[in-house]
């Protein structure tokens, strides 16, 4: 492979701001297919669906009794889930903006919900250091399985194809792999707030509370790199890929949005990075097909829409 | 126009005749009555009613009238008023006026005799006379009709009601009411006439409105109230010495004696009504006969000397004061004699005898133990079963037979389980349970000798898996599991020299007591939750170093080194400690790997796996894993939390037991048990089935026309039925499960060999699953074996729909052109996908099921291409990235997958 010419640089135009959340948001993330649209969930109760090209707010989904920690949309972009304080899953219609279903079976307030690729099955990571498995085709209201082998809450999920993975406080990243049987305790060493794979699952992006980004190895458990330069001590903070999976984009506690290049971990520049959210950016995320747009989510109250300046 | 409204319309002054009249008339309306009809609207509008009656447009509605058997008594006649409008109602309503409307009904002689009660508080001498005369004076009440009624009989106000009197019956009335009798009138003028009897005054007696007892006079001393010192003559409190009257004996002036007939110090009281007849008449009440031998007697003597009691009250008529004071007993003892220069010595009287309570003095100077709380006294209790059995007594033997008797042997398993792991025999009759042992009498308590606790194995057991109170204190800890482990054992003697911890150096023995009591609270204290409450937490499984906290002020001390006991656990603390080092370390060097990653075999459920289109993975997991994911799936009941490490290596003997009885009971699933609640005993008794013989069905469900070709064929069927898992041929699942399984796994080698056609029926074990093939294509390739093909694409449907038995050894394949949707495959299987289809041996075609698709076109490509030195990862992430996307990044960027 050719040497690395370097990422592009980072999308650090602000395109709009979606600022009709009242208190923080904890997570913002985009539809599914052409990912035209983000959906938005907050202290304040509601999840929130716009459109970020045109900064237009299209729906409110206000059914949630308690903070909206997590929203997962699913495959064909009809439904998604979302949960929070109430420590129930909550399964939405897109269009109708009513719930399907309320899962619950928790006993803390769920901090991470995911769909399966084909939203056939929830997996909901809670503060009661479970993640359960529900299985959304049948009205069995009991979940699939119970994976209580965390010691602390769960923070963050991923589920791919045939691996289930979830960060915990108690500084593990454990992958659940369904074909070998076989789970893989990672130990990080502090607690982890998210865990963001890349697209083949071979390697993982570990954000945890000592102001590190890490680069693991998926099959070997290796530090493949360590991004640092940030700050996240206290605060659920999540990093990504940018398109291409040639920088790390993480946003940090004060209001920054840090990019590294993956390979050498250096910061991109601008180094440092201008203060772009009053508050700590709660959730970063880069759109899934478009190279030259991204969101912040933070607890200032805004989702920010980040592009290339058009020219 | 009627009579009536003629004679209106005149009494108005309208001339009905005149025509000058009409106009006016004519302006307002009027109906038949004469009444105006319309009143405008500043004068009351439409009067009510239709047209002033109390009908309707519709006219009168009569009332319906039912009756029946049931309810006759409701028939209600009709009342006059029903038929009344509302001027006769008014009419009716002014006659109703009550005679007397206005007359107030007040009682005149109770109003005179207030007047003269009052009158004669000032003064006594006033007689009857100047009371009439006042009452004459007086404007005169209004009076009642009875009142009335008694005037004109000749009754006045202040009179007694009856037949007048003569003057002796009139001066007996007033000796028995109590008046003051004036003597000093001429008697034989008086003599001539004919007197009113005297008005007999009303009780009234007081409102007690204050919270004393019944006789107590507020404000009297306890003398006074005893009459000691009660000599002070009429202005003293008025209680009767010894003698108590009651309700009557209060200290206010209109409340004495009643039926005291003498004359008290004001010569008159109110009297009760008495009826005197004649001189010789029956008394009411307690009055002496008047006259002639009424004078005699104690009368005599109280009339002129008036007995009083001590205290003034008069002395009930009838009775005689007792001459002699009664003396009240005085229980007082006289203070014995102090000699002099005595002083209070409580000591010598405690320290006499050491079997009082206030023995705990002289050992409380010596640092003894507290004395014993309620709880543990109780327990040092023997029972009435604990007894017996100390004395030998045999138990009854009619016992009543215990719940245990009706639970089944499974249930009786688990409550064993439940308490506390002690595992019975399975012969030992449950019914009736053998005396508990009785629990060794907790020796005397002798200071300065080891005294060990006892807890209950149980407890003691479930606290070696709780919480560790003691973790931040190593060497407690260490002496604290030991202590556990020492009373975990059920058959352990109770000598100090077992428990395998001794007083420390600097300790002494009562010391000592107190840490193994305090151990044992804290055993009872932190045993984990059980049963329900036990699945809601989750306990933190973080070693907690904190600093060792000393209580009180700080001393420098040697104690605060640890140092090793004779079990040498210190050392296995340092090593546990070195031992989570490495972990810490590495991370701290970043050399995460194999440091930081732990493998462990976890199953996922089967219906996940099927949701993730998966094919469930064949782990082979101890048994106890098994169980643990078992249990996980199940409920998450049992505190399977682990405990420190050091402890774990201790404790394994305990936790393996209930391990061992549970995998000793699961028997092996098949068909015969499957249904029995792992309880293979369970209905042993009456579940003995025996089919019965072909002919007895044959004989109830077959047709008379039924021939038998049909009943060969049911014959099969049965036969085939009682044989389910039918061994076909297993290749579709070895092929499969090469494919689908990541080449780099522990699966058993024969697994990833694809088999050659000659070999289709060799069962490969590590792999096998009983499919369920249709028994017709059964029949049919068993007969031509030779027209495999054609049989084998028949057969592919049925395989389709195949189901799954979740419980039980049935596995029937998920359909094989599922699974091909799966595009992540490792290339490797990819490759050998490629290389089978190539051969295109009959062998793969033979394999009904598996419908292999014609490969992507990039696949292909590269195949064909002979990509082969690609890395395994890039054919397949980046002609998909490219194809969805050319106007994507460059392709020499740097990637998560160069890392690779």
């Amino acid at each position: 492979m050719a040497p690395s010419r370097g990422p592009n640089a980072l999308a650090r135009t602000l395109h709009t701001t979606l600022a009709n959340h009242k208190g923080p948001v904890h997570v913002a993330r985009y539809a599914k297919g052409t990912s035209k649209y983000v959906l938005t969930g907050g202290q304040d109760r509601t999840v929130r669906l716009w459109n970020p090209s045109s900064g237009a707010e299209i729906k409110v989904y206000a059914a949630h009794g308690y903070e909206v920690l997590s929203i997962s949309v699913s495959h064909d972009n009809s439904k998604f889930t979302s949960s929070g304080g109430d420590r129930s899953v909550f399964l939405w219609d897109v269009t109708t903006g009513a719930t399907i279903r309320r899962i619950s079976g928790h006993m803390g307030k769920i901090n991470a919900v995911e769909f399966n690729e084909d939203a056939s099955v929830i997996a909901s990571g809670s503060y009661d250091a479970t993640v359960r498995l529900w299985d959304i085709r049948s009205q069995n209201r009991q979940p699939v399985q119970v994976l209580d082998e965390a010691r602390d809450a769960i923070q963050t999920l991923y589920v791919g194809h045939g691996i289930i993975m979830a960060g915990s406080v108690d500084e593990y990243v454990r992958t659940y792999d369904l074909r070998m049987g076989q789970l893989r305790e990672d130990y990080i060493g502090y607690p982890v707030t998210s865990v963001v794979p890349s697209q083949d699952e071979h390697t993982y992006l570990v954000t945890t509370l000592d102001s590190h980004v890490r680069l693991m190895d998926a099959t070997t458990g290796k530090m493949l790199n360590d991004f640092t330069g940030h700050s996240i001590e206290s605060y659920r903070c999540r990093s990504c890929f940018d398109h291409g999976e040639a920088s790390v984009i993480c946003g940090d506690e004060n209001g920054q949005v840090w990019a590294w290049d993956l390979l050498d971990a250096t910061p991109l520049p601008p180094n440092p990075p201008p203060r772009v959210h009053d508050k700590v950016i709660t959730w970063v995320e880069h759109h899934p097909t478009e190279d030259g747009e991204m969101i912040t989510a933070s607890a200032d109250g805004t989702v920010k829409v980040w592009r290339h300046p058009a020219s | 126009m009627t009579s009536r409204l003629k004679r209106k319309l005149n009494d108005l002054g309208v001339d009905t005749q005149s025509s000058k009249a009409t106009e006016n008339f004519c302006l307002d309306v009027r109906d038949e009555k004469g009444r105006r009809r319309l009143h405008g609207a500043f004068t009351g509008g439409f009067s009510a009613g239709y047209f002033n009656t109390v009908g309707s447009k519709e006219g009168w509605t009569p009332s319906t009238f039912v009756s029946s058997r049931a309810e006759r008594a409701k028939q209600q006649a009709a009342r006059p008023e029903d038929f009344m409008d509302e001027e006769d109602l008014a009419e009716l309503r002014e006659s109703r006026q009550l005679v007397d409307e206005n007359e107030e009904m007040t009682f005149a002689d109770t109003e005179a005799e207030l007047r003269k009660r009052q009158g004669l508080e000032a003064d006594q001498q006033e007689d009857s006379i100047t009371a009439a005369l006042a009452d004459a004076l007086a404007p005169p009440p209004t009076e009642s009709a009875g009142a009335r009624i008694l005037m004109k009989m000749g009754w006045r106000p202040g009179q007694g009601v009856g037949p007048r009197l003569t003057y002796e019956q009139r001066k007996a009335q007033d000796r028995t009411l109590g008046f003051a009798s004036n003597e000093d009138d001429a008697e034989h003028e008086a003599k001539k006439h004919m007197y009113a009897r005297r008005d007999t005054p009303v009780l009234t007696a007081a409102r007690k409105d204050n919270a004393h007892g019944l006789g107590y006079t507020p404000g009297m001393s306890l003398n006074e109230s005893l009459g000691v010192g009660g000599m002070k003559g009429p202005s003293g409190p008025r209680l009767a010495f010894g003698f108590g009257l009651g309700a009557l004996n209060e200290a206010e002036e209109d409340d004495l004696d009643i039926y005291d007939g003498s004359m008290g110090p004001r010569g008159h009281s109110r009297v009760a009504y008495d009826a005197l007849e004649d001189d010789d008449r029956i008394d009411m009440g307690s009055s002496s006969r008047p006259g002639n031998q009424g004078r005699a007697g104690p009368r005599a003597s109280s009339s002129t000397s008036t007995q009083t009691f001590a205290d003034g009250t008069p002395v009930l008529k009838g009775f005689v004061l007792f001459p002699e004071p009664v003396v009240l007993q005085n229980d007082q003892f006289p203070f014995p004699e102090i000699p002099k220069g005595w002083k209070p010595n409580p000591h010598r009287v405690w320290d006499v005898d050491k079997n009082k309570e206030n023995i705990d003095v002289a050992m409380r100077e010596k640092g003894a133990q507290p004395p014993k709380t309620r709880a543990e006294w109780k327990e040092s209790l023997l029972s009435a079963d604990q007894r017996g059995s100390l004395l030998g007594e045999t138990p009854l033997p009619s016992q009543p037979r215990s719940v245990f008797d009706y639970l089944s042997q499974k249930d009786r398993e688990r409550l064993q389980n439940v308490r506390g792991n002690i595992a019975l025999p399975a012969d030992q009759k449950v019914s009736m349970p053998p005396p508990p042992p009785p629990s060794e009498p907790q020796p005397p308590y002798i200071p300065g000798q080891i005294h060990i606790p006892h807890i209950h194995p149980s407890v003691a057991k479930a606290a070696l898996h709780g919480f560790q109170p003691f973790t931040a204190d190593p060497v407690k800890q260490s002496r604290y599991t030991a202590f556990l482990h020492y009373a975990s054992q059920t058959s352990a003697d109770s000598s100090p020299s077992s428990i395998g911890i001794g007083p420390m150096p600097d300790q002494t023995n009562d010391e000592f007591n107190k840490e193994l009591s305090d151990y044992a609270k804290s055993a009872t204290v932190f045993k984990p939750l059980s049963g329900a409450m036990a699945g809601r937490f989750t306990s933190s499984k973080i070693l907690e170093m904190g600093p060792n906290i000393v209580e009180g002020l700080h001393t420098p001390d040697v104690r605060t080194t640890p140092e090793p006991d004779e079990n040498g656990q210190i050392g296995k603390e340092g090593e546990e400690k070195r031992d989570e080092d490495p972990r810490r370390g590495a991370v701290r060097m970043g050399m995460y790997g194999p440091l930081t990653r732990e493998v462990k075999p976890w199953q996922p459920a089967r219906l996940l796996c099927k949701r993730f289109g998966v094919k469930e993975p064949e782990i082979e997991m101890t048994d106890a894993d098994a169980d643990a994911r078992k249990a996980g799936e199940v409920d998450k009941s049992g505190t399977t939390t682990s405990p420190l490490a050091p402890l774990k290596t201790i404790t394994e003997g305990l936790e393996n037991k209930p391990e061992l009885a549970e995998t000793s009971s699961s028997v092996t699933r098949n068909l015969a048990n499957v249904g029995l609640g792992e309880d293979e005993t369970q209905g042993r008794d009456i579940l003995t089935y025996e089919r019965p013989s072909m002919d007895v069905f044959k004989a109830i469900f077959a047709s008379d026309d039924e021939d038998s070709d049909e009943e060969d064929k049911e014959n099969k069927h049965m036969d085939e039925e009682d044989h389910i898992p039918y061994f076909s041929s297993s290749m579709p699942d070895t092929a499969e499960m090469s494919q689908t399984e990541p080449t780099t796994t522990q699966l058993p080698a024969t697994a990833k060999v694809t088999e050659p056609a000659a070999t289709t029926e060799k069962v490969d074990l590590a792999t096998f699953k009983p499919t369920f093939v249709p028994r017709a294509d059964r029949e049919a390739r068993k007969d031509k074996s030779s027209d495999k093909k054609k049989d084998k694409k028949k057969s592919s449907k049925p395989a389709l729909v195949s189901f799954d038995d979740e419980e039980g050894g049935l596995q029937v394949s998920i359909a094989a052109s599922r699974r091909r949707k799966h595009k992540d495959e490792k290339d490797g299987e990819r490759k050998k996908k490629k290389r089978k289809e190539k051969e295109k041996t009959a062998e793969e075609e033979d394999e009904g099921m598996w419908e292999e698709a014609p490969p992507p076109e990039v696949v292909k490509k590269m195949d064909m291409g002979g990509v082969t030195a690609t890395p395994p990862v890039l054919d397949e992430q980046m002609p998909v990235d490219d194809a969805e996307k050319p106007a994507g990044p460059q392709r020499g960027r740097a990637r998560a997958v160069d890392f690779m």
